[in-house]
């Protein structure tokens, strides 16, 4: 039929559709009045008013029948057979509204938890590039023995930009950094993340600047000479409240002013994954944002710090690009040994890019298929639970087969009742999904500890809409087509005499039971090992850090920023901390180059003691270091023990000193006073330290942490560039951000204060939310595999129950008392609840073991955590049990013998 | 009692439209037509009538109208479309084709 024929016919589909009923009357109606005329005609013909009806009536040759006919012309039977259906499904399924709930529930924890692991897959590999065409972007990487996915120096950028016929345009860009930006001369600089990009990065990706312009090619030619930004759009949004005038405005980037010239458009954050940088400056101004003085960005080749992605040309295939850079990257081996020695280069697509840039996917991946397990699992369960409800329903199914049901039509009834109940877990699924994407998004501030902008990718997308909503589909299908087979193919004389028609042998339950005992072990496993882990967490917050984490400001210098050398720098921090010590409030002041519990791990230190002969096989010991002033222990209010802390006279030019934990003290001189003993840093010939006090021992790295080895170097001796400043203060610590400011401005306008907070904020952050993350999921996942533990055990008992009906009617007939049936039908659930316990808490010590030995300081086995969950655990899966087991108890035996 | 099978295929159809081609007709109208027009060599009972009816319309080629009758009670009163008004051509033709066609292999067995 022409298509011009459909589009005229479906509206009148559509009124039939609608105004079904109007049709429906009115078809009466008419037959009405054909029957009445045929009657008159028959009473005129001579026939009595009875004769005449007959007649009538069989001339019409049943009138239900043509009716069925006509309502079949009207071309909609199908769908309203398939309203029928929902209408049908939806009154059974609300006449057991617990089962039903408990099913949504749990096909909504599958779908929920897949959904949302996709959206992580989804933003970690598969989101195409935010720009026109992403797919012909790809990616120039440069490849060594251990690393393939190596970055390019400037040189070998512009050799690649001259020598290659692949691409339509090779863009470059750096790692997004850490800039000191203001916006006004007077104020201190923040922290922003900007981005070198080359000259020709808008335009060769496509993107069209929301305001003014994007780089032209001949800004980013001359090193240094053009200082030109352009801004992200919610950098512009927060910082400039989208103010259109910015447009030719400076701003100080790192202490060099920049001109505005454009705003990149809301759909361009970046391509990268996390970070959305706030600026773009062009490659050329390089220098300005350098923090390694020893190398030349615009010379020297194996200063590689540029990222390559290129737009190919039409036409051209990736492979072609791949030998051509192959061909390029020998090129370079042969000219630059020194640098290019087994040195080849690749191109990548997207996904093989994400999939090798960042490894991060993998755990999204592994995600992914724990969410797509815990589905499978939900809907054997769930079809475990409707096969136990076809059970019931064997006789009705049987009727309805005998006066003439078509199968496909019973199927079809039955999928619909999957279907709905699948629909029900999608939304309630894609919420769950919008939840944990959400709680997620809640945590960034916690999983990213940094002032970069980076943002959790993850989030509920119309791609991820329509996956999760495929997977409502394929669950449906999963849950619903084994027991709406089975029903439909049930043996009608046996069904409709007895209702009790043996479906599946009894090998088949075996896989069920295993799946039970399973959910009930891992379920049993994972609620023990977040329990543990919460206990052992709280125990280890209650345990003193051995210092004090109150009344603390901490904030970090980077003297690099503004291109200081280590002179300069050194000065800088004997200043700072002079004038620091004069604000009112301040009651001590320490640098320190990292803080205790912080995300920075600390350094290595090697050393040998003095007269010590090393095994043959080992050169030096090692233990972790800090490298403090002599304000350090008093502001961090850690005691001393024994000798003396740092002094203002443990200069350079003085004898070099030491200060160890007594974890070291007593690890090395077991018997004698650590004080007044030598230690030789790197090795045995090498410099001779005094160790001149023993501090007590505190927590480093995490709260949990057994105690470690610990020496600590004045820095004098030692100095750091990079330095965390500490103020102890006799009031609120907030109350000295701004008089800090104000120091470090009148030392140098341009040098940015870098994370600074209270440091109990700091700490509770780092060392107590995180790990408080962990906990959550841990015990989440344990909730969700014991509710599942708990439909698959429902299911199976409520099936057994089902099969036994009459087996139960006959027992209690002759005698058997309702505590007997309860025994028999929950003895079955209790074996395998008793076996999944076993096997969890056989599990449960094994983690406990291994967690142990990782992670935390409580040694021996913690009882109350298995007491606690052990029988809450047993409590729950015995009453999934009961309930259909006393259903079974309260059968009237007439009434189960009826079916005979 | 005759179906609607024992006709040709889709002649029923033409029939109908035919006759509404003419003039606009309820179904008791149209039956007795039917009847009128074809004598009883066309068996089509009464109740063959509404779906084949109802099947036109749905396809847009027959459109109804509630009106009153002879004897003024309300019925459904059909009449055909400008696509039904095509379509009946179009079957016409087809018709014309067959029957020419059919006609001559019967005569020519009769020779």
């Amino acid at each position: 039929m022409r298509p011009q024929h459909w589009l005229y016919t479906i509206p009148l589909r559509l009124r039939s559709l609608f105004r079904r009923h109007d049709l429906e009357q009115e078809l009466n109606e008419e037959l009405q009045f054909h029957l009445e005329q045929k009657i008159a005609q028959g009473i005129a013909k001579g026939l009595s008013l009875e004769e005449a009806r007959y007649a009538a009536m069989r001339s019409m040759g049943g009138l239900e029948q043509r009716k069925e006919e006509t309502r079949d012309a009207w071309g909609i039977h199908w769908l309203t057979d398939f309203f029928d259906d929902v209408r049908y499904a939806i009154r059974s399924l609300r006449r057991t509204p617990g089962l039903t709930a408990f099913v949504v529930i749990t096909l909504a924890l599958g779908i929920g938890m897949t959904s949302a692991t996709f959206s992580m897959v989804d933003a970690l590999i598969f989101r195409p590039y935010p720009v026109p065409h992403p797919g012909s972007v790809v990616t120039l990487v440069s490849t060594t023995h251990d690393s393939n996915f190596d970055a390019f120096s400037y040189r070998e950028y512009l050799d690649i930009r001259s020598k290659t016929n692949s691409y339509a345009g090779v863009i470059a860009y750096a790692d997004m950094q850490p800039v000191g930006f203001t916006a006004e001369p007077a104020t201190t600089p923040r922290i922003k993340g900007g981005m070198l990009v080359s000259g020709n990065y808008f335009q060769v990706l496509g993107v069209e600047p929301r305001l003014g312009r994007g780089f032209r090619e001949d800004e980013d030619q001359e090193p240094g000479r053009d200082a030109v930004v352009v801004l992200g759009p919610d950098f512009w949004n927060h910082e400039f409240a989208s103010d259109p005038a910015i447009l030719g405005k400076t701003v100080r980037l790192d202490g060099t002013e920049f001109t505005v010239i454009g705003v990149a458009p809301d759909s361009f954050p970046g391509l990268l994954i996390f970070g959305h940088p706030d600026f773009y400056v062009p490659l050329a101004m390089a220098r300005v944002f350098s923090t390694n003085l020893q190398k030349n960005f615009f010379e020297d080749r194996d200063d590689r710090e540029l990222n390559i992605k290129a737009r190919l040309k039409p036409g051209t295939t990736q492979p072609q690009a791949r030998n051509e850079l192959a061909v390029l990257a020998k090129n370079f081996e042969r000219e630059y040994p020194k640098v290019n020695r087994n040195r080849g280069a690749a191109v990548y697509t997207q996904f093989e890019a994400r999939t090798r840039e960042d490894l991060n996917w993998k755990f999204g991946v592994i995600f992914v298929i724990l969410g797509l397990a815990v589905l499978l699992v939900a809907c054997t369960n769930v079809a475990g639970l409707l096969l136990s409800r076809a059970r019931a329903r064997t006789r009705e199914i049987a009727v309805r087969l005998a006066i003439g049901a078509g199968r496909f039509r019973l199927i079809r009834l039955l999928l619909t009742e999957s279907l709905i109940l699948a629909s029900l877990g999608g939304l309630a699924g894609i919420a769950i999904g919008s939840g944990i994407v959400e709680w997620f998004q809640s945590k960034q501030n916690i999983i990213f500890a940094t002032e970069l902008p980076v943002a959790i990718p993850f989030r509920m997308d119309a791609r991820v809409l329509l996956a999760s909503l495929a997977l409502a589909a394929l669950s449906a299908i999963l849950c619903g087509l084994a027991p709406a087979l089975q029903s439909s193919r049930a043996d009608l004389v046996n069904g409709l005499k007895s209702g009790d028609v043996d479906l599946p042998g009894r090998k088949q339950l075996w896989g069920r039971n295993l799946l039970v005992v399973a959910q009930v072990a891992t379920s049993l496993m994972l609620l023990t090992a977040s329990f543990l882990m919460a206990r052992s967490f709280q125990r280890s917050l209650l345990d003193d850090a051995g210092f004090a984490k109150d009344h603390l400001l901490m904030t970090s210098f980077d003297p690099r920023l503004v291109q200081y050398n280590a002179t300069q720098s050194q000065q800088f921090y004997k200043l700072l901390a002079e004038r620091v010590r004069q604000v009112p409030g301040v009651q001590s002041v320490a640098l320190t180059q990292n803080i205790p519990l912080g995300t920075d791990d600390f350094d290595a230190l090697a050393f040998v003691p003095d007269h010590f002969q090393m095994p043959r096989d080992r050169e030096n010991f090692n233990s972790t270091m800090d490298t403090v002033d002599e304000g350090y222990f008093d502001t961090m209010r850690i005691p001393i023990l024994r000798g003396r802390a740092f002094r203002a006279s443990d200069t350079s030019d003085a004898p070099r000193v030491a200060v160890v934990n007594e974890q070291f003290a007593k690890h090395y001189w077991p018997n004698a006073n650590a004080v007044g003993q030598h230690l030789h840093l790197e090795s045995s010939t090498g410099e001779l330290v005094e160790i001149v006090g023993v501090s007590q021992t505190i927590k480093t790295q995490n709260a949990s942490e057994r105690a470690v080895d610990f020496v600590y170097l004045p820095l004098a001796q030692h100095p750091v560039t990079r330095l965390v400043l500490m103020l102890r203060s006799s009031g609120d610590p907030l109350q000295l951000v701004q008089p800090v400011k104000d120091v470090v401005r009148t030392l140098d306008a341009n040098l940015p204060l870098l994370h600074t907070m209270a440091y109990e904020e700091y700490y509770l952050n780092e060392a107590v939310r995180g790990p408080g993350i962990a906990i959550d999921l841990v015990g989440a996942m344990g909730a969700v595999g014991l509710l599942m533990a708990v439909a698959g055990l429902y299911g199976l008992v409520a099936y057994n129950v089902s099969r036994r009906t009459r087996e139960i009617g006959i027992r209690m007939a002759l005698g058997a008392a309702t505590s007997d049936v309860l025994r028999m039908v929950m003895g079955k659930g209790l074996v395998l609840v008793a076996f999944g316990t076993v096997l969890g808490l056989a599990m449960g010590f094994a983690v406990e073991q291994l967690m142990n030995s990782m992670l935390f300081n409580a040694g021996g086995v913690d009882l109350v955590a298995y007491f606690i969950v052990v029988p809450s655990m047993f409590l729950v899966t015995m009453l999934a049990a009961y309930v259909p087991a006393r259903r079974a108890s309260r059968i009237a035996p007439t009434q189960a013998l009826r079916y005979e | 009692m005759s179906k609607p099978s024992d006709l040709l295929q889709g002649t029923l159809d033409l029939l109908l439209l035919k006759i509404l081609a003419l003039q606009p007709m309820n179904g008791w109208a149209i039956s007795l037509r039917l009847k009128q027009i074809s004598g009883d060599v066309l068996q089509v009972s009464d109740g063959s009538l509404y779906p084949a009816l109802h099947k036109l319309e749905q396809e847009g080629w027959i459109t109804a109208e509630w009106k009153p009758s002879e004897n003024n009670r309300r019925a459904k009163f059909y009449s055909l479309t400008r696509l039904g008004r095509r379509h009946l051509e179009k079957e016409a033709a087809n018709w014309g084709r067959l029957s020419a066609a059919i006609s001559n292999v019967v005569r020519l067995e009769e020779a």
